[in-house]
């Protein structure tokens, strides 16, 4: 199969889901977006269904609905943009709610599955190497549970690959996304007037700008690309020299201390336990991108073009 | 190659990193023109607003405000890294490079009096895996090989050093060792940067050789499991044993504090003649004389056929690889008259 006839979002609402479902339907392509609830300001040709993956029989009633439209690919973009409090619904989501979607395409024909993952899968340890390709194991974090779900839902995901060889599972890693729009709760952390840093830290972190990675995803989608691809940009750029360039003030605590914050997730804003946040700023979780970059093409803004395309557009370089 | 030291050539790392000027003579003109302008600007802005009309005149009273913002910079910039911000995929900074450049050269031609033999050993251009005895517990040997080889070989590459987990990982010692090239010991790394032709320098005893103790000095320990004979066979790359002389005696360890280490949770505390009792100090390394060797490249040839009479066969080479830089530490150590040279 080459060209989609009709495409499934799952997670209309998300970034990924709302751009992407603008980008295909441009094409000509039929879109049908799923959601729990129906996006603000959403394009006329999108048709929206309402969908909840959480309820115990979405997976049936999806199936339904997919066979009905006759969609033959599926985007599963259905992921939280910030981890919420609340673990048990997260992993509905996440965990299972993958699971659902995964049973639905199985169930109606469904011949292209592309899924969105992270980089963060991969997990921030000591021993990474500098440059983790798509073969390294996904070892996320224990105190993530954001991270912790997804990676779950990779494992059913590779299981399901298995055992069902006639349904194209594209997995695409994109690493954190950077751009003129995209928000989640790492954006949130670099838009704080004054971010926390770890003091004798200073990671080389990698951003993707989200022009990019749509782009990567409409190929993805619209072209055959069987297996798991990491989305990144080039280079690699220290933690220190772009809080410096964005002009922002850092304060760097010794690690105990941050993570000391753990009984107050609300305080570390970041959904999880700080340590489940903070170290991906402590340790190496760079992905190689060399897969990607030949099957998606070159990316068009580097790491450092990318952040800096997120710090003038947020006017947080202080006029001086 | 004499024994005499080398002259030190002019930094060549230098020459060849820095930027070519991109400030020409127009350039210049337009630079110039513009500063006439703004001065202009000030002035009439100063005589509308009544202050003193010229510099000359603004220098007689002191600008409070602008000395408390010079000293805000300065006291800002106090100790803070110096670093241009563009860092390699693996971290390593020009700009921090040219600035430790000189720290090396005191090291090697001062403090250690590093004697260089046969650099003409190397290939002239990378892929080059170097494979060095480990010795001290800070990455001194790697960096000075690393050094000796820019500062030496017709080429001038920028040689990248691998430095042990534990090591790396520690605040502080992380960011500062990527930086001047440092990159962590795993084998994705090494291959990746010898895919890339640079020089790798190695030290296959891991953490073994750098927790020695100092009656066990120059005892090669066990060379892993034959990992650098396997990174060189399939990489490749040509694989040179390297000989460090008098980085044992940089920080003699007379014994390790076991109970202190666990309830530490690090994985080893030295002991030696100064530290824990002379405190920061006790870091500072003791002025040995060193000399570094570079061997022939190892002949790797057989390897690449069965599978299984592979594995025999690396673990053979690489026995052959540690008794060949053994051979070369013995007759190293016994030739110099003694540690201070």
């Amino acid at each position: 199969m080459d060209a989609p006839h009709a495409v499934g979002i799952t997670g209309l609402g998300t970034f990924l889901g709302q751009r992407l479902a603008e980008r295909i339907s441009a094409r000509g392509i039929r879109v049908i977006g799923l959601d729990v609830r129906r996006p603000y300001r959403i394009a006329e040709k999108i048709r929206f269904q309402r969908i909840d993956l959480t309820e115990p029989t979405a997976d049936a009633r999806l199936a339904e609905l997919l066979a009905r439209e006759r969609v033959d690919t599926v985007l599963h973009a259905a992921f939280r943009a910030q981890p919420s409090a609340n673990r048990e619904i997260d992993h509905e989501l996440e965990t299972i709610g993958s699971l659902h979607v995964m049973n639905a395409c199985a169930a109606a024909k469904v011949s292209r599955l592309v899924f969105a993952s992270s980089t963060m899968l991969y997990g921030p340890w000591p021993d990474n190497p500098n440059f983790l390709t798509e073969d390294h194991p996904l070892r996320g974090h224990p105190d993530a549970h954001q991270v912790a779900d997804r990676v779950e839902a990779e494992r059913l995901l590779s299981r399901f690959g298995r055992r069902h060889p006639d349904v194209e599972v594209t997995v695409l890693r994109h690493c954190w996304i950077m751009g003129p729009s995209y928000l989640d709760h790492v954006v949130a952390y670099f838009e704080r007037p004054v971010v926390a840093t770890l003091l004798g830290y200073d990671p080389l972190l990698q951003f993707v700008h989200e022009e990019d990675c749509l782009r990567a995803y409409e190929r993805a989608l619209l072209e055959p690309h069987p297996g798991v691809y990491n989305v990144v940009g080039k280079g690699v750029w220290p933690l220190s020299t772009l809080l410096r360039l964005a002009g922002k003030r850092s304060l760097a605590l010794p690690p105990p201390l941050l993570y000391r914050m753990g009984d107050y997730p609300s305080k570390a804003q970041t959904g999880d336990a700080p340590s489940g946040f903070y170290d991906y700023l402590r340790y190496l979780w760079v992905a190689a991108g060399e897969r990607g970059w030949a099957a998606f093409g070159e990316p068009e803004y580097s790491t450092k073009e990318a952040w800096i395309s997120f710090v003038s557009s947020r006017r947080m370089r202080r006029y001086r | 190659m004499s024994d005499e030291r080398r002259p030190t050539p002019p930094i060549a790392g230098d020459e060849r990193r820095a930027t070519p000027p991109i400030a020409g003579d127009e350039r210049q003109q337009t630079l110039r023109e513009l500063d006439a302008a703004l001065e202009d600007l000030r002035v009439e802005i100063r005589s509308r607003f009544g202050g003193p009309t010229t510099r000359a005149e603004a220098k007689t009273e002191i600008d409070w405000f602008e000395l408390f913002e010079e000293l805000r910079r300065r006291a800002g910039a106090f100790g803070i890294v110096e670093r241009s911000g563009e860092v390699d995929d693996f971290g390593a900074d020009d700009v921090v490079l040219a600035r430790t450049r000189p720290v090396w050269d005191f090291l090697q031609d001062r403090w250690w009096r590093i004697d260089v033999h046969g650099i003409e050993n190397l290939p002239d251009a990378g892929p080059c895996l170097l494979v060095a005895n480990r010795s001290g517990l800070l990455p001194y040997d790697g960096i000075m090989i690393s050094h000796a080889i820019e500062r030496e070989h017709p080429a001038h590459p920028l040689p990248r050093f691998l430095v042990a987990d534990w090591l790396i990982t520690l605040p502080f010692m992380q960011p500062y060792l990527a930086r001047i090239g440092g990159v962590r010991a795993a084998r994705e790394n090494a291959e990746r940067l010898l895919e890339r032709g640079h020089f790798v320098v190695a030290f296959p005893e891991g953490q073994k050789g750098a927790a020695k103790l100092f009656r066990e000095r120059y005892r090669l320990q066990r060379f892993g499991r034959g990992g650098v004979i396997r990174l060189a066979r399939d990489t490749g790359a040509p694989l040179v044993p390297v000989a460090v002389i008098g980085a044992e005696e940089v920080h003699p360890v007379l014994f390790k504090a076991h109970t202190v280490a666990r309830s530490l949770g690090l994985p080893f505390v030295p002991v030696t003649p100064t530290f824990p009792w002379l405190g920061p100090a006790g870091f500072l390394p003791l002025p040995s004389k060193w000399t570094i060797r570079f061997g022939r490249p190892l002949d790797l040839g057989g390897l690449g056929g069965d599978a299984v009479e592979d594995e025999l066969l690396i673990s053979r080479l690489n026995e052959e690889l540690r008794r060949e830089i053994q051979t070369m530490v013995d007759d190293g150590v016994r030739s110099r008259p003694s540690v201070w040279g």
